[in-house]
């Protein structure tokens, strides 16, 4: 039996994070979730996961920003190759060199969703990343 | 020309014409008076010559009566030797130049100064002849002979020779008869020769010119001729001797001597001009025998008329000059408010509406200043009206644009907010409706269908609303770059409507070529391209196709959305692209848009130096766009 694949969600938005988790659950995810930036961080070295959905705006306190969290973890030599997938409601970065510099297109970030997105859309792009999933049982 | 130079300049012309004329009149004028005035006084100065002429006559013939008791006492005692000694002495203390005793018949009985020369006739004589004829003295010029001259003594023809040659004299003569018993006994002749003499025509200069010199020049002359011969004369000749011997011009002597008629005008002497005038002498048979000369200074005469002249234009000038003051002080006073009313004017067409023109007169050009006040006045006060209207507009323009911006902020910001409830209610609901947590029998799909269309016509809204707020803040920059079209632009749109697609089975034909790339703002040309296949997608037939065109020009490149669907009236085209407007025809009944998606395509290819616009067709709809190379 595969083992299931771990998601870590950082997003400031509960409801959100209620809903996605939900619904990757119930495809078959093993689902972490962080509702701050810093947080996100901490979590994502405690359960090293294969995939990090990270929102790009946090409400709150002044902090870092999804991107900035993306080029922390891209520091740390455990974290920097787990991929990214930027889900957020900004829409003024659809397009990743926009917001990264065109020379920082290598980075782990392997999508943009922008928000509101349809579960299809963003299974769809998740599997492009970890693969075909096991469906739920 | 300046008004003012144009009015001074043609007064004065017009008054320096008029002087012209003036002084024409004035110097013709001035020349005829003068020669008149001149001739004139040479008619009075001949007068007078003669007065002096005739009485030195009369005083020959005073000095012969003189002596008549003396002859006549000598006639009755015979003592004629001694007679002729006291004759002689008569003569010398007299001057005279003959003084002849003739007896009845006209003999010469005894002359005084030549005593031995006696015994011819002088009854030749006109004079002696009257004399002896009427018995009564008598006086006159008469000429006498050379052959009688030599007679009278040799000193007397050389001095007629002297000077003229023929030896002819002409003498001043006064006779008297010798009176005894009643019975004319004899006639005493006493006479002067005037041929080289200066007595007479001295006396006459001296008495009428009082010998007066004009600068270095005598002021008048006297001149007496015998025939035309001066033989008695005060003009002097180039070497300052007196010109006695000269002739008279042709022309005065055929006047004077044949015509017997006074000849005056100009004439030189020494290259001075003299007026002058030509009087015949005639003896007592009026036979003419020689001419009266006198002679004036012209050029003393026109200096006087020169410096009557210069007086005269010199008032005129005066006047003149007088005249422009006057003529200046009125033009520079009519023109004085025209002036600065043309200044005013200036000012307030150069936009100074506070220019007003100081007036003092009353006349047509004073009303014209206060109209021109007055009409300033009222331009001013609508200026500023206007002005303050344009202010309170202009504070209008910017509360309604802060409040215009602040709306959109807020519509930002709202929208910006609402996009996360959405999101978790777009997931959670997609998650139910599409059974990933479980299947939903029919009806239940069909109300979350529902939903999902309320809550997809929200993302839309509140997609649209974030753009508008960005672009009426301004917030929305071109930043461009170089990418390909379809890889980076179409297809990621594309895929994001994907879904849209498929649900309304829709074809697309794309004829944009992989390679063509591109320099322009990718993100807004993304927004461009979501907004038009949105559109095309939510309008078109269902089935039908829609088509993705692309041409280069010279200039621009051209993007073409074309969809099947159906046609949009026209009156409605322009429509189209404002804001908030949609099309409200019963085949888009109930297809609800925000009327923000082609404003903001508009305003983004507007932003980016290109055009916009919609054609509509039977069948095809047709959007393009276009965007400078």
């Amino acid at each position: 039996m595969c083992q299931m694949k771990k998601i870590l969600l950082v997003d400031d938005d509960v409801q959100l994070v209620d809903m996605v988790k939900t619904l990757l659950e119930s495809v078959g995810y093993e689902v972490y979730y962080a509702y701050q930036a810093e947080k996100g961080i901490e979590k994502a070295k405690a359960t090293t996961p294969d995939l990090i959905l990270l929102d790009v705006m946090f409400a709150g306190p002044p902090g870092p920003d999804g991107f900035e969290v993306s080029r922390q973890l891209h520091k740390d030599p455990v974290l920097k190759n787990i991929p990214v997938i930027i889900l957020s409601g900004v829409r003024k970065a659809l397009d990743l060199s926009y917001v990264f510099g065109p020379d920082e297109t290598w980075m782990p970030v392997k999508a943009f969703i922008e928000k509101p997105v349809k579960p299809d859309t963003l299974l769809a792009e998740i599997e492009k990343v970890l693969g075909p999933r096991q469906k739920a049982q | 020309m300046k008004l003012r130079i144009k009015l001074n300049f043609g007064i004065v012309i017009t008054f320096l014409i008029l002087a012209l004329c003036m002084s024409a009149i004035t110097l013709y004028w001035s020349k005829n008076v003068t020669i008149k005035r001149a001739r004139e006084r040479v008619g009075r100065s001949i007068n007078s010559a003669w007065l002096i002429y005739n009485d030195k006559l009369e005083q020959i013939h005073l000095l012969a009566e003189s002596q008549m008791p003396t002859i006549v006492k000598d006639f009755e005692s015979h003592a004629l030797n001694s007679l002729v000694d006291k004759l002689e002495i008569f003569r010398q203390k007299n001057n005279l130049d003959i003084v002849n005793l003739l007896d009845s018949q006209g003999k010469v009985i005894t002359r005084s100064r030549t005593p031995d020369s006696k015994g011819d006739s002088l009854v030749d004589n006109i004079i002696v002849n009257n004399t002896l004829a009427t018995g009564t003295a008598m006086m006159g010029t008469v000429l006498i002979r050379p052959e009688q001259l030599e007679h009278e003594g040799k000193d007397l023809v050389e001095r007629c020779k002297k000077y003229g040659g023929e030896p002819t004299g002409m003498f001043m003569l006064a006779t008297v008869p010798v009176i005894l018993e009643n019975k004319c006994k004899g006639v005493l002749m006493v006479g002067v020769l005037l041929n080289g003499s200066t007595d007479e025509v001295d006396k006459i200069r001296n008495l009428i010119f009082e010998g007066r010199r004009y600068k270095g020049k005598p002021v008048g002359t006297a001149t007496i001729f015998m025939k035309d011969l001066r033989i008695s004369t005060n003009v002097v000749d180039n070497k300052g001797k007196r010109a006695i011997g000269t002739r008279v011009s042709k022309e005065v002597a055929e006047h004077v001597l044949n015509r017997g008629v006074s000849w005056t005008g100009r004439a030189t002497v020494l290259d001075n001009w003299y007026v002058s005038q030509y009087d015949p002498i005639r003896n007592p048979n009026d036979e003419i025998i020689g001419m009266l000369y006198i002679g004036e200074l012209e050029q003393k005469y026109l200096d006087v008329a020169l410096r009557e002249l210069i007086l005269q234009l010199a008032v005129i000038l005066a006047v003149m000059i007088l005249m422009f003051l006057v003529i200046f002080i009125i033009v520079g006073n009519i023109l004085r408010p025209i002036e600065k009313l043309f200044r005013g004017t200036q000012k307030l067409t150069t936009g100074d509406l506070t220019s007003r023109v100081e007036v003092k007169t009353k006349d047509e050009v004073g009303r014209l200043c206060e109209s021109f006040n007055h009409m300033a006045g009222q331009l001013e006060k609508q200026h500023s009206e206007i002005e303050k209207r344009q202010k309170a507009l202009e504070e209008i323009n910017v509360e309604l644009k802060t409040t215009n911006k602040n709306y959109m902020e807020m519509l930002g910001f709202v929208s910006h907010e609402l996009k996360n409830p959405l999101a978790s209610a777009i997931m959670g609901l997609f998650t139910v409706k599409d059974g990933y947590i479980g299947d939903l029998n029919s009806a239940q799909k069909k109300c979350l269908d529902s939903v999902a269309k309320s809550l997809n016509y929200f993302k839309d809204m509140i997609g649209n609303y974030l753009d508008l707020s960005r672009l009426e803040k301004g917030e929305m920059h071109v930043n461009k770059t170089q990418f390909r079209l379809l890889e980076e632009v179409v297809k990621p749109v594309l895929e994001s409507l994907k879904q849209e697609l498929h649900q309304k089975k829709m074809a697309i034909e794309n004829h944009i070529p992989a390679e063509v790339e591109f320099n322009a703002d990718k993100n807004l040309l993304r927004i461009v391209y979501d907004n038009l296949l949105s559109n095309a997608i939510k309008y078109g037939n269902e089935n039908g196709r829609i088509k993705l065109n692309y041409r280069q020009d010279k200039e621009e490149v051209v993007l073409k959305v074309r969809n099947e669907g159906k046609g949009i009236p026209k009156e409605k085209m322009s429509m189209l692209f404002k804001k908030f407007s949609r099309v409200d025809t019963p085949e888009y009944a109930g297809k609800k848009g925000t009327g923000l998606g082609l404003f903001i395509c508009k305003e983004i290819i507007e932003k980016q130096g290109g055009k916009i616009w919609a054609e509509s067709e039977e069948k095809w709809i047709t959007f393009t766009f276009t965007l400078p190379k």
